[in-house]
């Protein structure tokens, strides 16, 4: 198949706007200073274009991420007028060195190890048969989507303290299970004032407000699976269960991927939640890293701590990055 | 049709088609746009004006007191003040560390006196008032607190360490003059429930209101508890553990427990009782108030959710401010065991809060102007009646009647020698870099969540103190 030589515009591109054409002059210096003056306009138009991202980007992005690694190695309270180096002594405080806050940090990483671990995994577990039910609904299936959507687009600080009322020893949980005859299961300290309830539960309130994205990723993964697939499925007799399981699991694997990506990064970096709840506590029982990275920034009253709190969120950045590169590599060898 | 337009401020007779004209347009506005961050950069702080000051305070319930005071002060000087709150606490802290950096901060900030105004100071946020402050001035004060706000020699000590909060200060520099006064430790009960549970009088011992709080749980399982906003992770340490261990050991056994010797330690015998001692208010917290910061705990208490609450001389205007009346609330100092070294010991009053004058503020003399006129007695005592607050200014013999009675009985807890008097001002035999909240966690373990026994909670305690201590001496 040969490829049709297109012709030259017999018109210039004002002519498409309505102006008068005009005739095409033979090429010569005039011409290539012209063209090279319109190159250099377009040039300079899209360079100030991108320039508002660009400066924007170098202000707040690399700036700031450039100040807070160097801030890292130094220790400041944010306001003094020098910083003081010490090289990589924030990172050995934090991570061992130092008595006053590895500790600390050690506890905080265990309980964000088990968030890590238990808000992927629940977040899967519940939002992918919610998907597959929502998927199968003949009525309704707009409001009831809408419906799933609903903590996703009210999570916020308000609803954590109607969450925090809710568990409250007189909160609606526990007067639910009284009302059916389950006093036994309720906390008399409320769900949040048990350590042995507190982080499951904090866990519980995280996976509540994790759901609907994950929802709705599966649910356009199931929407795109060819139908064809399942019907030959149903046709070698695969029943409901069989076909989700060894079908649209397995199809839908890399959105599991991007969910546990997601809930692990969240897992690992959130600490809203947990600060407008419990602020860590009861005790240090619900204490996580991204809270201490918190309270070492903010929570010190002006204590030199500002380059403490930068090691340990360029610790969470780098401990993100490794799980990110494990996750592409799985995804990679599972699909 | 198009028809090209000249472009406003291009050279004459210029013509653009509208394309590139649109183009043009549009770069000019992203880039006025790009540029107007970086212009909001800059600004400056304080009023602007010679006749106009602000203030910001993290005290709601000082507001309306504060705006009568300074409709008084505009009548004198023609100043107007701009009283604006935020909260709570930590947002305030935050807010005042976010408005130095944008240079907009307000004239005036109310401050945790003795402590917040040093780290202020020392990081050149609130000026140096040393030669502002006369003693024409402080001596407007109670003696306790005239100097609050001042860099003593026992401060200048703990700001030596290079990682202290107000590392950098000098001896004899002071950022901020006192505006409230009183202490913590103190415990209220609600006088109704108490008549109900047969209790018509403070106790007199630790010993007597355990026997008193036994007696409201019995009456009331549910809400005849005590309250005390125990998410703020101190206050259990601060308020109730310490002014008990003062009492039970004196002040030098006291003193020793946060020292270096782990025979005085808190898992020492003396460290062991006074956890002892604490860990016997278990039954009797009002359930899930480990789960309540300060303002709900007190709300609760307000609400007839607890009959007893701790707090501090200032808890009686929040109290107010949530429809308890003053008079309906017994009040009196954390209790001492009878068999302690101090059975009857008192509160020193402290210096609560202060003002201090920011570093940019335009108009410092005007500032100084609003603090002193804060100061006189007069508009004090309107300020204490307004703010249900005890002043720091000395109010002679009207105190009692300025202040309302429960007030005057909560400061009843100031009066003892300085033997028996338990002062938490005092903190230079804590190690440097001491955190209280990481202690209090531990704490928390023993009693309300009774996760671990007294044995290991005093080794956990000590442990951590020790930890403050090697970090110190690196």
């Amino acid at each position: 198949m040969s490829t049709v030589p297109r012709p030259a515009p017999a018109r210039t591109a004002a002519a498409g706007r309505g102006e008068t054409p005009r005739p095409a002059r033979a090429a010569g210096p005039g011409t290539g200073r012209r063209v090279l003056r319109r190159r250099t306009y377009e040039a300079v138009s899209g360079y100030l274009f991108v320039a508002p991202a660009v400066i924007l980007f170098a202000v707040m992005g690399l700036y700031t991420v450039g100040y807070g690694f160097l801030l890292s190695f130094a220790r400041w309270n944010g306001f003094a007028p020098h910083w003081d180096w010490v090289g990589l002594q924030n990172y050995k405080d934090l991570l061992w060195q130092n008595p006053a806050y590895a500790p600390r940090l050690h506890h905080a990483a265990m309980h964000t190890l088990y968030v890590m671990i238990a808000v992927p995994l629940l977040t899967v577990l519940v939002s992918f048969p919610l998907a597959v039910l929502l998927n199968s609904a003949r009525r309704m299936q707009g409001l009831l989507r809408s419906v799933y959507f609903v903590p996703y687009v009210t999570s916020g600080v308000a609803v954590f303290f109607a969450w925090q009322y809710i568990l409250q020893p007189d909160g609606a949980v526990n007067t639910v299970l009284g009302s059916l005859g389950m006093g036994s299961l309720s906390q008399p300290q409320g769900w949040l004032g048990n350590p042995a309830t507190a982080l499951p539960t904090m866990i519980v309130v995280t996976v509540w407000g994790a759901v609907p994205v994950a929802m709705l990723l599966y649910l356009t993964g199931l929407q795109s699976i060819d139908r064809s697939v399942l019907e030959a499925s149903q046709l070698d007799g695969a029943g409901w269960w069989r076909t989700n399981v060894s079908v649209v699991w397995p199809l839908v694997r890399p959105i599991t991927s991007i969910v546990v990506l997601l809930n692990l990064r969240d897992s690992l970096q959130g600490f809203q939640t947990f600060l407008v709840m419990t602020n860590g506590g009861p005790g240090d029982h619900t204490n996580v890293l991204g809270l201490e990275a918190y309270r070492l920034a903010f929570l010190m009253d002006l204590a030199p701590t500002l380059g403490l709190a930068s090691a340990l969120g360029w610790l969470l950045f780098a401990a993100a990055l490794v799980i990110a590169l494990i996750n592409l590599r799985v995804m990679r060898s599972a699909t | 049709m198009h028809t090209p337009r000249r472009i406003p401020f291009a050279p004459s007779g210029r013509i653009l088609p509208a394309s590139r004209r649109i183009r043009l347009a549009a770069a000019a506005v992203a880039g006025v746009l790009a540029l107007t961050p970086l212009a909001a950069c800059g600004g400056s702080s304080g009023s602007g004006s010679s006749t106009s000051l602000t203030m910001w305070t993290f005290k709601q319930s000082h507001v309306a007191a504060l705006k009568n005071a300074a409709a008084e002060f505009k009548k004198q000087t023609g100043i107007s003040v701009d009283v604006q709150a935020y909260g709570p606490d930590d947002a305030y802290t935050t807010k005042v560390q976010a408005a130095a950096k944008t240079h907009d901060l307000p004239d005036v900030l109310e401050v945790h006196s003795d402590g917040e105004d040093f780290a202020l100071g020392a990081t050149g946020i609130v000026r140096d008032l040393s030669k502002d402050v006369g003693s024409d001035w402080s001596g407007l004060y109670q003696k306790g607190v005239q100097i609050s706000g001042t860099v003593t020699p026992a401060h200048y000590k703990e700001s030596v360490p290079s990682d202290s909060k107000s590392h950098g200060v000098k001896e004899g520099q002071r950022f901020s003059v006192p505006l409230t006064s009183g202490t913590f430790g103190i415990v209220m009960g609600n006088k109704k429930t108490l008549a109900a549970a047969g209790i018509t009088k403070p106790p007199a011992s630790y010993e007597e209101w355990l026997a008193d709080l036994k007696a409201t749980t019995s009456k009331d399982p549910k809400n005849g508890g005590v309250s005390l906003g125990l998410k703020v992770k101190a206050t259990g340490l601060t308020w109730a553990l310490q002014p008990l261990a003062f009492a039970e050991l004196g002040k030098e056994k006291f003193q020793a427990l946060w020292g270096k010797d782990a025979s005085a330690d808190f898992s020492s015998p003396d460290g062991q009782k006074v956890l002892a001692d604490y860990a016997k208010m278990q039954p009797y917290w009002m359930p899930g108030t480990q789960t309540l910061d300060i303002d709900t705990a007190d709300q609760a208490f307000a609400q007839g959710k607890s009959a007893w609450d701790i707090g501090g001389t200032f808890t009686l205007a929040f109290l107010q401010q949530n429809g308890m009346n003053p008079d309906d609330v017994m009040a009196f100092g954390f209790p001492g065991p009878q068999g302690g070294t101090v059975p009857k010991p008192a509160l020193a009053p402290l210096a609560l809060t202060g003002l201090a004058v920011s570093s940019t503020s335009a108009h410092p003399d005007n500032a100084l102007k609003w603090m002193k006129f804060l100061a006189q007695p007069g508009v004090a005592s309107k300020f204490a009646k307004d703010a249900t607050e005890v002043p720091s200014t000395e109010l002679g013999a009207n105190a009692a009647s300025v202040m309302g009675a429960t007030l005057a009985d909560m400061t009843q807890a100031f009066v003892g020698t300085p033997e028996n008097t338990y002062d938490p001002n005092v903190a230079d035999f804590r190690p440097p870099g001491y955190d209280q909240d990481s202690m209090a966690e531990i704490l928390a373990d023993l009693t309300p969540l009774k996760q671990k026994g007294v044995a290991a909670t005093g080794k956990d305690m000590a442990k951590l103190n020790g930890n403050f201590w090697a970090t110190a001496d690196k």
